[in-house]
């Protein structure tokens, strides 16, 4: 059986090395994006089982580019667990995202190596 | 009439018994124990009775002599002078009275005051325009006193009398500031001496001992050809609009600690999930013996300390609570400063560093550490956008304007810009550009100097085309500031 896919969209590159080596030692597949316009056009090439996305990014931000993940056919299925550092951002995003499919799941920075897998587990097995 | 008596003749006597009782004003003759011994028609008609009576009971139904009694004044030194003062007519009814307080000499002698002859005329010639008058004196908002050449008030308002308590005969100084001495820089001084209007700032202290600010003006009160006698004080209260001012200044400086605090905890979390990672690499090298990955993790969390490290530091220079310190500078000196700090540095990597400055600054109230602190962040802001912009004939000007309403300081670059995103972040968050060189509180540092000066930083910037960062001070927000902190001091 082919191994699962997950989409990681941080622009901190030490998270993103992390999650890298968390999720392959546990048996998933792994791709990357700095910023929400990278992220975005991995998550329509690559065709991930899940995306991480960080809603504050120095360029394009995790918020913009979950709204274009459900504009788009092809992504807007895909299960998202958003990771925020900061609470108002995530507020901020909420309110915006009022009537509109909600992310999979919020996980508020930091979070540990265990509760970030029992998350995906819950989520795409 | 003693002096009457003494013109030679019973013919003159008649002419100046008739003209004494004929002269279209009130004319009475007091004695030094304030009884009146003569007085003509028309004071008869204007204050009723006054046939052994005393000249207070009379003109202000007192039962002991007034406060303040131009009488007293002229029997003691024997100088004429004008009275300006409020009584009681026959009927009961207030009524306003300007007049002229003479001495009698006894014969022979230039220095003994026998009589004072006072000679008084209402100023309206209608009660209702005398009424309308004194309610517009006492109900106007502002606080009104007349004060004479030895500044003691001779009138005040109800505004006045309300804040300050009852004050007429005390000496302005006292009363509106709890001196035993005039102020320095006094504008009724100025008032008297030129003749002309006069206006200052001043903070004074009310009958509950609470501060009292307000702005006041001075103007001469003088009769045609006379010197002046008395000076008009109009000061308008401008306590509430300063606590407003104040209360703007301390919400802004609340919002800025709110943004900070948001801004530190986001940085932390991010420091948190890279030690978090390095741990977890650490941990799966050593379990699977991959000294590759061990080095990869210890390195994951050696970054990582010194990030924090990085970050106490910097917060910790940021975070000093304090006010800044005023002292009034030359706003030009700060600038050319910062220029001759920087002209070198900038110059080694090919850029030009200017000081523009315009229409001569006045002195203003700033902290000169704090602005250099401002100044030296966007200064280096620009040097480093010119060395990413890499283009030839970089410049960076630091200029300021002093628009007389506000102190303007800006620093402009040719260098590589922001985008719209960028500039959104630049304030608000702990946001850097400069990867691991920089920890993103720069430019919050200058804008919490800014907010505490009462100030506002702007920007102005596309990418590839520069950037122009504006610092604007108002300059009456900067004297509140000053004012307060010297207050402040005096207490402590």
């Amino acid at each position: 059986m082919a191994k699962k896919k997950i989409l990681i969209v941080d622009d901190e590159p030490d998270v993103v090395k992390w999650l890298t080596i968390l999720f392959e030692n546990n048996g998933y597949d792994t791709a990357s994006a700095f910023d929400g316009s990278e992220g975005f056009a991995k998550a329509c090439s690559d065709c991930p089982d899940l995306i991480t996305l960080d809603i504050s990014m120095e360029g394009e931000s995790g918020a913009k580019m979950y709204k274009k993940l459900l504009e788009n056919e092809t992504t807007a299925e895909i299960p998202v667990i958003m990771l925020t550092g900061a609470s108002p951002k995530l507020d901020e995003f909420l309110a915006r995202m009022r009537g509109s499919k909600r992310p999979a799941a919020f996980m508020e920075k930091p979070v540990t190596d265990s509760q970030l897998l029992d998350k995906v587990t819950e989520l795409i097995g | 009439m003693d002096s009457a008596k003494s013109a030679s003749g019973r013919g003159k006597d008649l002419i100046y018994r008739q003209l004494f009782q004929q002269m279209p004003f009130c004319i009475a003759v007091i004695d030094r124990d304030y009884n009146i011994v003569d007085a003509n028609r028309d004071f008869s008609d204007q204050f009723g009775e006054w046939q052994g009576r005393k000249c207070y009971a009379v003109y202000k139904h007192l039962n002991q002599p007034c406060d303040r009694c131009p009488s007293v004044d002229v029997f003691s030194d024997g100088q004429a002078r004008a009275t300006d003062a409020v009584g009681v007519d026959r009927d009961g009814r207030s009524t306003h009275y300007v007049g002229h307080s003479i001495p009698i000499f006894a014969e022979g002698s230039a220095a003994d005051v026998k009589y004072v002859l006072e000679m008084t005329r209402t100023v309206a010639g209608t009660g209702n325009w005398q009424q309308e008058y004194q309610i517009l004196f006492d109900r106007v908002p502002c606080y009104i006193t007349i004060i004479d050449r030895d500044y003691r008030i001779v009138r005040a308002n109800e505004a006045f009398r309300e804040n300050f308590g009852d004050v007429i005969g005390l000496y302005c100084y006292e009363v509106y500031k709890r001196r035993s001495s005039r102020c320095d820089n006094c504008p009724a001084t100025k008032t008297f001496r030129d003749g002309k209007l006069h206006r200052a700032s001043q903070t004074g202290t009310g009958k509950s001992g609470q501060d009292i600010h307000y702005v006041v003006s001075t103007s001469p009160l003088r009769r045609t050809g006379e010197e002046i006698a008395h000076v008009i004080e109009i000061s308008t209260d401008v306590t509430a609009t300063r606590k407003l001012e104040k209360q703007v200044i301390e919400t802004e400086r609340l919002a800025a600690v709110g943004q900070t605090v948001a801004g530190l905890a986001h940085s932390i979390k991010n420091i948190l999930m890279g030690l978090e990672g390095g741990k977890y690499i650490v941990s799966l090298g050593i379990k699977k013996g991959d000294s590759e990955m061990i080095n990869e993790g210890w390195e994951m969390l050696d970054r990582n300390f010194t990030k924090t490290t990085s970050l106490v530091r910097d917060f910790l220079s940021f975070s000093k609570g304090r006010l800044p310190e005023l002292k009034m500078v030359r706003p030009a000196d700060l600038v050319s400063e910062i220029v001759n700090l920087y002209r070198d540095i900038a110059a080694q990597s090919g850029i030009t560093l200017k000081a523009e400055v315009v229409d001569s600054p006045r002195e203003a109230p700033l902290d000169p550490d704090g602005i250099h602190t401002c100044l030296t962040n966007l200064v280096s802001n620009a040097i480093d956008a010119c060395l990413i912009g890499d283009q030839k004939g970089s410049e960076v000007t630091v200029r300021v304007e002093d628009t007389g309403e506000k102190l303007i300081f800006e620093v402009s670059d040719n260098g590589s810009g922001m985008d719209y995103d960028i500039k959104q972040k630049i304030f608000t968050t702990f946001f850097t550009t400069k990867g691991s060189g920089g920890t993103g509180l720069g430019l919050l540092t200058t804008r919490k100097i800014v907010q505490e000066h009462g100030g506002k930083i702007s920007v102005e910037s596309r990418r590839g085309e520069g950037a122009h960062f504006r610092i604007a001070f108002p300059r009456q927000r900067l004297l509140s500031l000053y004012q307060t902190g010297k207050e402040t001091a005096v207490e402590h």
